[in-house]
């Protein structure tokens, strides 16, 4: 690896973090807006749902997100604020379909302590000021003048310092804000200023309330014509104005996010931290509140944000599981719910850890993530594959084989689609209304199961069955001629092309026919010594209706045998080892080359290069798609081939400069497919899987498919164990205890193809998984799993002891085999010279698998290094060590072998606070801090002095804007160890927002190259809100801001596949490339993930 | 109950009207919305809505608010000023103006 470095996005950010609705796109149009931290995201309601229009990528982390409308002006204007203390207006041109930027800025302040509780940004709803409270005791004012246009920010100084929400309040004729705070006695209170623009400065509001509920935390503005504040607490529920006053107690609970339903304010949506969805009613008489009423609706993801849209239909926005949308039923269903969800929308978010596994073990890595926390805690499976598309469907069991027919040799769609089932066939064909219907094709013969169907030539079909092949007439659909199976013989396997049939019959016979018009002419017959198991003669070669060559899978002997047509002489047998038998053949030519597919019954696939003028086989390789049996077969989709592997583990074989790639398909278990190009469902397929058959459409372009197994509890920690072909994880359970809100905390056993639960080991209480391991160790082959743990109790600041505990998984259940007790928690833990490294507390101690005299195994401590503030994440490779401090950045240490010690070899010595760290080699590793930055730093050992020696050197930093939990070093995509991306090492991060990026380590030459394209297109590209990229990507924490360097934007190199021609060839122009050259370079980036 | 929760605000009926649930119990939608890269120039907005905080520190602004809310009992009626009013306008304006 290098210096160098890429960073792209596989999987954008899903954790919703705000949401609005208003009429943005245009006047008559209603608009659901929602930020998913860099990036917003515009939907237009409509009848069929939430019509998704653009994604919008922001940069900065988005802090407010406002929809308001400045007197006079048509339609909604969006307000972004962003951490980094910029903000901008947007307006959508409905005429140019962009988006253009009204106002922006800069509202940073040079001293000011940054909130604790995240920045507030505010409209006044008659739209006089935009309050933005950003450091503690300061309110910033943005000014609007009469005609919307905003004005220079002042800052007006806020007695109170802890502000928990600041809202305006309605209908007062200056404007004014309820301010919700925690006083130096931690009671919290609340306050109303008047905001006085012309003397910018705060003037006591016309009321307060002391003392409310100690778990107040958020503030609902009342429009008009009640006015004033309902504050939820933990425990009630106030509304006041400041004449009139009205609580109600509620069941113990966090309100985390609301949405208003009535635009009188009369009914809001209130939504808890367990996920309960509650409606709020405030009845009024007037201008007086008549009553205050809380019911419970149902259950929903967490809620980060509520956005009712229309028609009783609402959006749950969610940080902590999938996002949904909902409808709100006037008659509670069976369980008690109002709530129907109708569409979820995944979420990734929060990546609390990551593994990159390869279960199919086919060089493709796929990511499973602890995603979602609380109830909404779930594992996913993340890989790159094909998507198929299903468009239609029908319940069919026992599907034995499929194929799609023309009514005549020159009809451009196919018209019949011919499903054998075990004792019959059935024949479906496209009618009129272009819907699928049974029918019936006179000369064929449905009574029986079919073996193989084809067009041939002289508008034909053939049918071939058990006991017979039928040649039918296409115009008049009757029997032209009839072979039959010799007596007592009956055919077991058959393949055909428009001209040529081979099939077996039971002895090992070998018949080959040819077709004529009208006539079926027998041409040769041989007999091989074992029974044959599958055949092909798809033509390869100049004629695409007579193949030269049949390929031939054999029982017995298990081998592959080419022969040449007519003659049936044998040229090539290849043994293909092993006892599982070849189930499919198959010969097809991608790029020129041809090639043999041979696919055996316990889901391996061989191929070979095939020579088709000698028939002799060469390259033999062998991946593993499943482990069912899998059918070949091939299809066309913009003149391109492929083919698809039917099996367990379906997936679409092609080839890419002339390399054969492996792509899984987003599909369960498919038996057999048959491309199916009909005039309603042109260029599709026809699929048959678990007792249906469906029709789809072939989606080329790859794209991670995710799959979700939901837990019900918090995933923190995952491992994957190869040996067992299991995972392990550490996730905690939320219970009801006597009514009491209990954790309780667990690792657990998983079946690595199910997901399945095959046994869990209950923790201590108090007891958290921290972290966990699958490893082995000198003198004992056995593989087990190590789980760190930390003791939390409430009255202690840091844990005082954990436990190690290792496990061995014997008969699918976790045997504890050994534990220790530790000062401290176990944040990580590492195999390192067949002995166990763990990171406790302060320390890193290395512990050796020692055998006991009574014969158990144990830890003992070996040697130990002392020196951080917390060793939270460590990483090795040979006898070093990259240690993760909670404060004090990436330090290195050695491990001496001969003196048994651990010593510090070098530091950075900048106090970054890591959330990760990894290697990307001996020299340089990369690390992830608090304030969203990357940052790379390299060990000096030719430095000249100890002091050099002694610093890791930063050489690369990088605003990422997300918080990384975890780096992993692997790959999503299949990579090839010969192909040019395939030199190209990756490491895989996972983020809070459910981010999974990857980070690539270039030639420098390359990174060069790509550098210099970015740079143009930065200048094409232009920022949403006139935010900068320079700005945006650059490093910056408490102490400093510097340009990014070493780190390349991909999200943003990538972007130059989307531009348009003119400025696509403006970039190419600039640098001096062509355009084909960078398409071409950029598209094999877009190849890494 | 039944009061409470009917009668749902409805902006346009025909909203979600054809939505229904899929029968697979609200399978993931797979819609993604097109990415946005402007390559406009109206993503940078009018130079008089480039937005900065006033320099002036808070202290600073109070003092110079009560040292002309002195100066005002001296001249009559400032509060009702109207802008048409010329000449006091225009001295208003150098006092203020640090």
């Amino acid at each position: 690896m290098s210096v160098w470095n890429y960073v792209v996005t596989a999987h954008k950010p899903t954790a919703v973090t705000h949401s609005c609705v208003g009429n943005f796109t245009s006047p008559q149009e209603l608009n659901l807006i929602i930020s998913k931290c860099t990036r917003i995201e515009i939907h237009l309601l409509s009848p069929h749902g939430l019509q998704p229009m653009l994604d919008v990528p922001i940069y900065g982390r988005i802090a407010t997100l406002e929809l308001f409308r400045p007197p006079g002006e048509p339609q909604d204007l969006l307000f972004i604020a962003t951490e980094r203390y910029k903000f901008c207006v947007l307006q959508w041109d409905g005429e140019t379909s962009e988006l253009i930027t009204r106002a922006m800025g800069d509202v940073s302040d040079r001293i000011g302590r940054p909130t604790d509780n995240g920045q507030i940004g505010i409209i006044d709803p008659d739209c006089r000021l935009v309050g933005l409270h950003l450091y503690d005791g300061l309110f910033k004012v943005i000014p609007f003048d009469n005609k919307g246009q905003l004005k220079e920010a002042f800052n007006i100084r806020l007695e109170e310092l802890q502000v928990l929400d600041i809202k305006f309040l309605y209908g007062c004729s200056k404007p004014t804000i309820a301010v919700l705070y925690q006083d130096n006695k931690d009671a919290r209170h609340l306050k109303t200023y008047e905001v006085a623009l012309k003397d910018k400065d705060f003037i006591e509001g016309p009321w307060s309330q002391n003392n409310l509920d100690n778990g107040a935390g958020l503030l609902i503005p009342v429009p008009l014509p009640l006015g004033g504040v309902v504050i939820i607490g933990e425990e009630t529920i106030v509304y006041c104005n400041g004449s009139s006053f009205k609580a109600i107690p509620i069941r113990p609970s966090i309100t985390r996010a609301y949405g208003r339903v009535d635009p009188d304010g009369s009914r809001y949506l209130l939504g808890d931290n367990s996920g309960l969805l509650y409606l709020l009613v405030i009845s009024y008489d007037r201008e007086r509140i008549t009553g205050l009423k809380i019911e419970h609706l149902g259950e929903t993801s967490v809620a980060s944000t509520i956005s009712y849209l229309d028609n009783a239909v609402v959006y749950i926005g969610s940080k902590y599981g999938d996002s949904q949308l909902i409808k709100l039923n006037l008659q509670s269903d069976e369980k008690g719910s109002y709530v129907e969800v109708l569409e979820k929308y995944v979420n990734l978010g929060p990546i609390v850890d990551f593994c990159v596994v390869d279960l199919e073990r086919q060089g493709q890595g796929q990511v499973v993530t602890c995603s979602g926390a609380y109830k909404d805690g779930s594992l996913r499976i993340v890989r790159n594959g094909i998507g198929i598309n299903e468009q239609a469907s029908v319940e069919l069991q026992g599907i034995k084989g499929l194929w799609s027919l023309r009514s005549s040799t020159s009809d451009q769609y196919d018209t019949y689609l011919v499903v054998s089932f075990i004792s019959e066939t059935r024949i479906l064909a496209m009618n009129m209304e272009d819907e699928l219907e049974e029918t019936e094709i006179e000369g064929f013969y449905a009574q029986t199961q079919t073996l193989f169907c084809q067009n041939a030539i002289h508008d034909q079909l053939i049918q071939v069955t058990g006991s017979s092949i039928r040649l039918v007439s296409c115009a008049s659909r009757e029997l032209l001629d009839e072979w039959n199976a010799p007596s007592g013989f009956s055919v077991n396997v058959a393949t055909a092309n428009a001209t040529q049939i081979l099939l077996a019959t039971g002895g090992g016979h070998l018949v080959y026919i040819e077709i004529g018009n009208g006539k079926l002419n027998e041409v040769k017959h041989i007999q091989l010594e074992y029974e044959i198991a599958c055949l092909d003669v798809n033509p390869i070669g100049q004629n695409a209706n007579f193949s030269t060559m049949a390929a031939v899978g054999m029982w017995t002997d298990i081998s592959v045998r080419i022969f040449w047509l007519p003659s049936l002489e044998l040229i090539t047998k290849e043994s293909l080892g092993g006892e599982i038998i070849p189930r499919s053949v198959l010969m097809c030519s991608f790029e020129g080359v041809s090639y043999l597919l041979c696919a055996l019954g316990d889901g391996h696939l061989f191929n070979f290069l095939l020579n088709v003028s000698t028939g002799e086989l060469s390259n033999r390789k062998k991946v593993s798609l499943g482990t069912q049996p899998i059918t070949l077969r091939t299809f066309s989709s913009k003149d391109a081939t492929y083919v698809f592997a039917a099996s367990d583990r379906p997936t679409v074989v092609y080839s890419s400069n002339k390399k054969l790639l492996y792509s899984n398909v987003n599909l369960k278990e498919v038996s057999h497919m048959s491309p199916f190009s009909s005039a309603a469902f042109p260029d599709s397929l026809a699929i048959a899987k678990e007792g249906e058959l469906s029709i789809g459409t072939f989606d080329e372009i790859q794209k991670l498919h995710i799959r979700s197994i939901p837990l019900g509890e918090h995933a923190r920690r995952i491992c994957h164990q190869e040996q067992s072909r299991t995972f392990a994880i550490c996730s905690i359970k939320n219970c009801l205890i006597n009514n009491e809100e209990t954790e309780i905390h667990f690792v657990r056993l998983l079946d690595d193809q199910t997901f399945e639960f095959m046994s869990t080991y209950q923790l201590d209480a108090f007891e958290y998984g921290c972290s966990i391991l699958s490893c082995s160790f000198s003198d004992d082959n056995n593989v087990y799993y190590c789980v760190g743990t930390a003791y939390v109790l409430p009255e202690e600041n840091e844990p005082t002891k954990g436990r190690i505990l290792v496990f061995v998984v014997e008969d699918g259940k976790l045997q504890l085999i050994a534990e220790k007790e530790t000062k401290g928690a176990v944040y990580s833990l590492n195999a390192f010279n067949g002995k166990l490294l763990a990171a406790i507390n302060q320390k890193i101690q290395l512990y050796k698998w020692m055998l006991r005299e009574d014969g158990a195994w144990e830890l003992q401590s070996e040697c130990g290094h002392h020196g951080h503030i917390l060793a939270l994440y460590v990483q090795t490779r040979g006898d070093f060590i990259v240690v993760g401090d909670l404060m004090k950045s990436i330090s290195l240490l050695l491990y001496k072998h001969e003196e048994g010690a651990i010593e510090e070899r070098a530091r950075d010595y900048n106090a970054n606070w890591m959330s990760a760290v990894e290697i990307l080699d001996d020299d340089i590793y990369i690390g992830a801090e608090n304030n969203f930055n990357l940052f790379a730093v390299r060990k000096n050992s030719d430095a000249a002095t100890d002091e050099e020696r002694g610093r890791l050197e930063a050489v690369g930093e990088y605003h990422l804007g997300e918080f990384v939990n975890r780096f992993r070093h692997g790959s999503l995509v299949m990579r090839l160890p010969d192909s040019e991306a395939g030199n190209i090492s990756t490491i895989i991060f996972g983020t809070v927002n459910g981010v999974i990026g990857v980070v690539a380590s270039l030639p420098h030459d390359h990174y060069v190259f790509l550098e210099k394209l970015q740079s143009q297109l930065v200048k094409v590209i232009k920022g949403v809100g006139g935010l900068s990229h320079e700005q945006w990507r650059s490093f910056n924490n408490e102490k400093k801001t510097v340009d990014a360097r070493n780190f390349l934007d991909g999200d943003l190199i990538e972007s130059f596949l989307d531009l348009s021609r003119p400025k696509m060839e403006e970039i190419s122009n600039a640098i001096g490339v062509s355009v084909e050259d960078l398409c071409k370079r950029v598209e094999e980036m877009t190849r890494l993930h | 109950m039944g009061s409470l929760m009917g009668d749902w605000p409805s902006y346009d009926p025909q909203n979600f009207s054809q939505l229904r649930p899929s029968d697979r119990s609200a399978k993931p939608s797979k819609l993604t919305p097109t990415t946005y890269h402007p390559t406009h120039n109206r993503t940078l907005p009018p130079p008089n809505q480039v937005i900065t905080t006033e320099a002036r520190n808070i202290l600073l602004r109070q003092i110079y608010q009560k040292a002309e809310e002195k100066l005002r009992p001296k001249r009559a009626a400032t509060d009702n000023l109207a802008p048409e009013h010329g000449s006091k306008q225009s001295r208003g304006a150098i006092d203020s103006d640090p």
